[in-house]
């Protein structure tokens, strides 16, 4: 832990003011919050799923763990209705847990399922999830296949444009671009030699960005294709966001918050703005605030901090004290910060106005 | 990265880390039998499996994971740096079970080069920072291996690479042609501890736990072979081995073995060196897969060791005379 950090910070965090945390066995390998942000998720890689109420989020106690897979839990997303999660595991099952608790099968296939997003607009919804180089396409109900799409090789990361319309794989040497309502599938390839690990859309459609094996970003501008790059990490960079406006595109992989701007002709010659860290300390995780201009960000020794992107002002979480954290989702109300660390921590912290 | 030669992790952070054994060899050598005489000998661990589509026969155990075998090239101007892009994702996520094994054993295909698996580990900090390469074990069946080798330069390569060699099958063939078999083996690979099986039948001793490459453990098994002056340019894989017993120059050693990875790491299968600076008490070891190198100082000279450099490379092209001037020419003065 750093000194600097201690001299101009509160002693205590927001964790221990506002929050409440559980251990659990085995490491976090992810968190998010249900669409109506009335339920906390965690998933870990024991294959448990711990549920936190809204009313409970003070009292880690009251957490709901129950057993969902048979192996580690690799990924979980809010489900396309307001209520309930998707969690897809090494043991090849796509599983519902409903509001309730009630757990159902959707799909068990050959190969592990290590990605699922899913997008809604109120009305409708699609599901997908990522099974080696398959990325499969559901209706909200989850039983109805819409459509396979094959890749050339394993998929790393899927993301779905805000309007739901296209959807996005990464994979080697590149990622491929789909229409979700296509009748016929073809595909748009943007091509990139190496290994891409990881993939973000811009909120308004305007770039598509992946993470590569060489510790740096790659980007299409999506108007014209044009290639753009981020480089200059210590680490791979394994968890980015963009900011609810498009500006800015917040990363993990060095000891401090990256920012890379999105407008005044950027991210091409500009350099990224850093939104403060812990000096020594990779970032692991990151988070956009749905609402405000605020980031979160996780640490490798277990510290969370928030920072504000335009008055750069930074606010502790919490300050160290354990393994990596490996998950990090704000609410889409945006009253809610969840994360997780390597060695089974789990923590809710309430922002809303008391 | 290509050339660098980098501080390896301390002998107790390589202790929590999870060994992984790679088991290569054609096919119908035997792999799967091997394996499957791995999982099911009495010995109380737990292994993880990560077989490739292809695999022969059923694998008895909980935890087998499919793999692909995706090797990707590194975009970092190396042309030999591949890497298994599906081994780094496969090995993270099997990192976050962590408590429930022991080991993990990575079956590859018949066919493949074992060096885009070596560099995995090599190349990924996150892969480096959770499990340690322990060794390439490659299964020969001695019944074929003869006229395999003369057919196939992958069957060569993954006897080049190899820690530890099963020569199985040996039931099939006298001992005659177990002696020619041994021998064209020891002419490409002469580092490799050699074990005899029938149906797989090796103490386990014989291949887990080998530490093929750890720096601590590196030339542990000397190579004695002889000298073969006779060619002075070998366009088929060989080993060739070297010693100096002046105390070397550090930075001149550095300056050197960087520029021959550099051009020849293409042709350099693997390379491992005791080495004796001027002005050190401690040993310095040092190993490289093609371009990428690792080193780091392994604690004092044994009582009554010799206090002599020495260096192995196994690959093919490679000049004998050349290699020899230019590692005496690391001399301190």
């Amino acid at each position: 832990m750093s000194d600097t950090v201690n001299d101009t910070m509160p002693a205590t965090g927001l964790l221990e003011r506002r929050g409440a945390m559980r251990q659990l066995e085995g490491q976090i390998t992810g968190c998010t919050i249900s669409r109506d942000s009335q339920q906390v998720a965690f998933a870990t890689g024991e294959g448990d799923i711990m549920v936190a109420d809204r009313a409970d989020w003070g009292q880690s106690d009251a957490w709901n763990v129950m057993t969902v897979h048979d192996g580690a839990v690799l990924a979980i997303a809010p489900d396309a209705a307001p209520t309930g999660f998707l969690t897809g595991g090494d043991d090849n099952a796509l599983r519902r847990v409903a509001a309730d608790g009630s757990v159902s099968d959707l799909a068990k296939g050959r190969r592990w399922i290590e990605h699922i997003t899913t997008w809604t607009n109120g009305k409708g919804g699609v599901i997908a999830f990522a099974s080696g180089k398959q990325v499969e396409l559901r209706d909200a109900d989850g039983h109805t296949t819409l459509k396979v799409l094959e890749h050339p090789s394993t998929v790393s990361g899927i993301v779905f444009d805000a309007k739901g319309k296209r959807i996005a794989a990464s994979h080697y040497n590149g990622a491929s671009m789909w229409f979700v309502q296509a009748k016929v599938d073809t595909v748009r390839p943007l091509e990139w030699k190496g290994s891409h690990i990881g993939i973000a859309i811009h909120p308004a459609g305007e770039a598509l960005v992946t993470s590569m094996q060489e510790s740096e970003l790659h980007g299409w501008r999506l108007s014209d294709g044009h290639n753009m790059r981020m480089s200059g990490y210590p680490s791979k960079v394994q968890s980015m966001a963009f900011t609810r406006n498009g500006k800015w595109l917040v990363t993990s992989g060095a000891d401090t918050i990256v920012m890379w701007p999105f407008f005044g002709g950027g991210p091409m010659g500009k350099p990224p703005a850093e939104a403060g860290g812990l000096p020594g300390v990779m970032c692991t995780r990151v988070a956009c605030h749905p609402v405000h201009d605020i980031v979160a960000a996780g640490f490798a020794d277990g510290s969370v901090l928030m920072a504000d992107t335009g008055a750069q002002r930074i606010l502790p979480v919490c300050i160290g004290g354990s393994g990596a954290v490996t998950a990090l989702e704000f609410s889409p109300d945006g009253c809610c910060l969840a994360f997780g660390s390597e060695d089974g921590r789990a923590c809710v912290v309430d922002l809303s106005a008391k | 990265m290509s050339d660098t030669v980098q501080a390896s992790p301390d002998a107790a952070a390589q202790n929590t880390l999870v060994p992984v054994t790679v088991l290569t060899g054609f096919l119908g050598a035997g792999k799967t039998t091997l394996l499957n005489h791995i999982l099911t000998a009495q010995h109380g661990r737990k292994y993880a499996v990560v077989v490739n589509e292809f695999g022969e026969l059923g694998v008895d155990n909980d935890l087998v994971v499919d793999a692909d075998e995706e090797v990707f090239e590194m975009n970092n101007g190396c042309i030999c740096c591949t890497v298994r892009g599906d081994l780094i994702r496969i090995l993270g996520n099997l990192m976050k079970r962590r408590a429930k094994f022991d080991g993990i054993i990575v079956e590859t295909t018949g066919l493949a080069d074992p060096a885009p698996v070596a560099q995995t580990f090599f190349v990924d900090e996150d892969v480096r920072g959770k499990t340690r390469l322990d060794a390439v074990v490659t299964v020969v069946d001695s019944y074929n291996v003869i006229q395999t080798l003369d057919e196939s330069p992958e069957a060569v390569n993954q006897i080049a690479f190899a820690d530890v060699i099963i020569l199985n099958k040996t039931d099939l063939v006298d001992e005659v042609a177990l002696a020619t078999i041994e021998s064209r083996i020891r002419s490409i690979n002469a580092v490799a501890r050699i074990h005899r099986a029938q149906r797989g039948d090796v103490p386990l001793s014989d291949v887990l736990d080998q530490g093929g490459f750890d720096l601590q453990r590196a030339l542990e098994h000397a190579p004695h072979f002889l000298e073969d002056t006779s060619h002075s340019h070998e366009a088929d894989v060989t080993s060739l081995s070297y010693e100096v017993e002046e105390p070397l120059d550090a930075a001149k050693f550095q300056a050197w073995i960087g520029a021959v990875l550099q051009e020849q790491g293409a042709d350099i299968l693997r390379a491992k060196g005791i080495l004796n600076y001027a002005g050190e008490d401690q040993r310095f070891a040092f190993q490289a897969v093609h371009m990428m190198a690792d080193g780091g100082f392994i604690g004092p000279w044994k009582e009554g060791e010799p206090r002599v450099s020495r260096l192995v490379f196994i690959g093919r092209n490679l000049n004998r005379p050349q290699l020899r001037r230019g590692f005496e020419s690391c001399r301190a003065k």
